[in-house]
């Protein structure tokens, strides 16, 4: 019984780790990341290491969730939905993986690993307190006030006045020529149809067509009822509008130009 | 007790309150509202539930399926978990660990990942603002109640839930640390996105980090928060009213009284209590709260010194 739930983790540590590297997501990979340790933490369990077996849960949870939003603060990719790619240096990246591999198969297997059963009814917890305040205080106790330091040193870089001035004054890309206005799209002002749909959204439309027939037919009722009435040879999907606009049809108002649906059922 | 009774126990129980913390939760709401009690009815939530069931479940562009699910699950799970801990009568719970207050804290972190997948999943910018202000105040109301656990389990010389409702066998934790109950109560409605620090699933985004939940998915998250309620109240009522203890009684009951009265205030201040902006509420809990549970880990800690 043991073994299995040994053998289950490890299957699960290994495989949510490798899970990492394969993911296009910085959110992915962190969760997928907080799943290996918390399987380590599941390992340490049965090995009746209670307190660290439970703390390595929670403070994964807390650590991976800080990680994540970090992360997002710093790579500019707000939702972390956007597919990009989460390996590089792919020479630097295998021989570091390779030597690291190498050295830890040789330390797991030169050393002699102990093979002392817990005797029953010892107080692991407080023989951990004794230990962690008493012979090794001065290392944790150091290593505890270099994680501060480094928090401090990243709540000072993601605040307000950072390298490139301050962030109230607005993330605007620099100009194409040396002191030109800044570049990249212009907010586009005034009313309209304009954020009804490009092509992002054709695509976005036949991608959820595959699996969700049945929400496109319950809400776009009504524009499916608006096509019927159109002539079958509206391949023009503008002559389609100026269609219903004649007929003044109250639902033809709501059917702009770019409307996906309506492209849709005009291509086929 | 057997395990194998107890487990279907708890799951009942679970079950049970769910419904009637749906039933409050509608009472106090239309009292709030000054419509009279007329949202009283037993089958409500039921209605509600089969209601959701019974819808199609809508989907949105390209999301993140497995977590979106995951999430849901897992919240449900966390808040049986939590259930699992509290001790039913003298060393007897369903998840028996001598850790069981960090394994609650893991519970309550692991909430926060929880919530911030069940938004970020859909793809949908609404929901993507709740996850992201829900970590911004999950985190640190997580942060005062570990202040508060470890303030509560000090007297018990002990992390074990069993330990720590017996040492308030003399005087319960409520009147010995009067400043955890009410820290608590905070957390708790955090975790179950209640009230003022429903920063994730509230109304002013449309429902949040759920604007995209439908049909049975929607269903399963209010069941889970339900759910959540329930674990949470058990679990204040385990920490800060001495649990099982009581007088007469059996133990159960006792818990199960406690256990509803926890959940009675925490409804009631979640329709009570104003809401604040999201940084005024981050400097509420920063400035003033974590102080606060500051001071109640030194009071319990100068209280426990032999």
């Amino acid at each position: 019984m043991t073994d299995l739930a040994f053998y289950t983790l490890s299957a699960l540590a290994i495989w949510s780790g490798w899970r990492v590297f394969r993911v296009d997501s910085m959110i992915r990979a962190t969760f997928a990341l907080m799943v290996s340790f918390i399987a380590v933490g599941g390992i340490a369990l049965l090995m009746s290491a209670e307190f660290i077996g439970v703390a390595t849960v929670f403070m994964m949870a807390v650590e991976m969730m800080v990680m994540a939003l970090f992360m997002v603060m710093f790579m500019m990719n707000p939702a972390g939905l956007n597919p990009m790619r989460m390996v590089h240096q792919y020479g630097l990246s295998i021989g570091a993986g390779f030597a690291a591999f190498v050295g830890l198969t040789v330390a797991v297997l030169t050393t002699n690993l102990p093979n002392n059963p817990l005797p029953a009814g010892r107080d692991t917890l407080r023989d951990l307190g004794i230990e962690l305040l008493g012979q090794s205080m001065l290392i944790f106790e150091t290593a505890g006030v270099t994680l501060l330091a480094t928090m401090v040193g990243a709540v000072v870089l993601s605040s307000r006045g950072g390298r490139f001035g301050d962030t109230n004054e607005g993330a605007v890309p620099p100009g194409l020529h040396p002191g030109g206005a800044p570049a990249g799209r212009k907010v586009e002002t005034g009313g309209g149809h304009g954020g009804h749909g490009g092509h992002g959204a054709h695509a976005g439309h036949d991608m959820i067509m595959e699996d969700a027939d049945v929400k496109d037919v319950d809400t776009h009722q009504s524009h499916d009822e608006a096509e019927t009435d159109e002539p079958a040879a509206a391949n023009d999907e503008h002559a389609g509008h100026t269609h219903h606009t004649a007929t003044s049809d109250p639902t033809s108002d709501k059917i702009a130009p770019g409307d996906p649906h309506k492209t849709h059922g005009t291509e086929h | 007790m057997n395990f194998v009774l107890v487990l279907p126990a708890m799951i009942a129980a679970l079950a049970l309150g769910i419904w009637v913390a749906a039933i409050l939760d509608a009472t106090c709401r239309s009292l709030v509202a000054g419509q009279g009690r007329m949202s009283l009815t037993a089958a409500a939530p039921l209605r509600a539930a089969a209601s959701y069931m019974s819808r199609q479940r809508l989907t949105t562009e390209a999301p993140d399926r497995m977590n979106w699910f995951l999430s849901i699950a897992s919240y449900l799970a966390l808040a049986a978990i939590g259930l699992a801990m509290v001790p039913l009568g003298p060393n007897t719970a369903v998840i028996g660990i001598s850790t069981s207050v960090v394994l609650w804290g893991a519970c309550e972190s692991l909430v926060v990942v929880v919530v911030f997948l069940h938004g970020w999943s859909p793809n949908s910018p609404l929901a993507l603002i709740g996850a992201y202000r829900y970590v911004a105040i999950g985190l640190p109301v997580m942060l005062l109640s570990m202040f508060v656990l470890i303030a509560a389990a000090l007297p018990a010389r002990s992390l074990d839930l069993r330990e720590i409702v017996t040492s308030q066998a003399g005087m319960w934790n409520v009147l010995r640390q009067p400043l955890g109950l009410p820290l608590f109560l905070f957390l708790g409605l955090s975790l179950t996105l209640r009230g003022p620090f429903d920063y994730a699933d509230s109304a002013d985004l449309a429902g949040g980090t759920s604007v995209e939940d439908s049909g049975a998915d929607r269903a399963g998250w209010q069941v889970a928060r339900l759910a959540m309620l329930v674990g949470f109240s058990a679990m204040a009522a385990t920490v800060f009213l001495g649990g099982y203890l009581g007088p007469v009684l059996p133990g159960a009951v006792w818990l199960i009284l406690k256990t509803l009265a926890v959940m009675a205030v925490v409804i009631a201040l979640s329709h009570l209590l104003a809401r604040m902006p999201v940084a005024r509420m981050l400097g509420l809990i920063w400035k003033v709260l974590l102080p606060l549970s500051f001071v109640d880990l030194l009071w319990a800690g100068l209280a426990a010194l032999p």
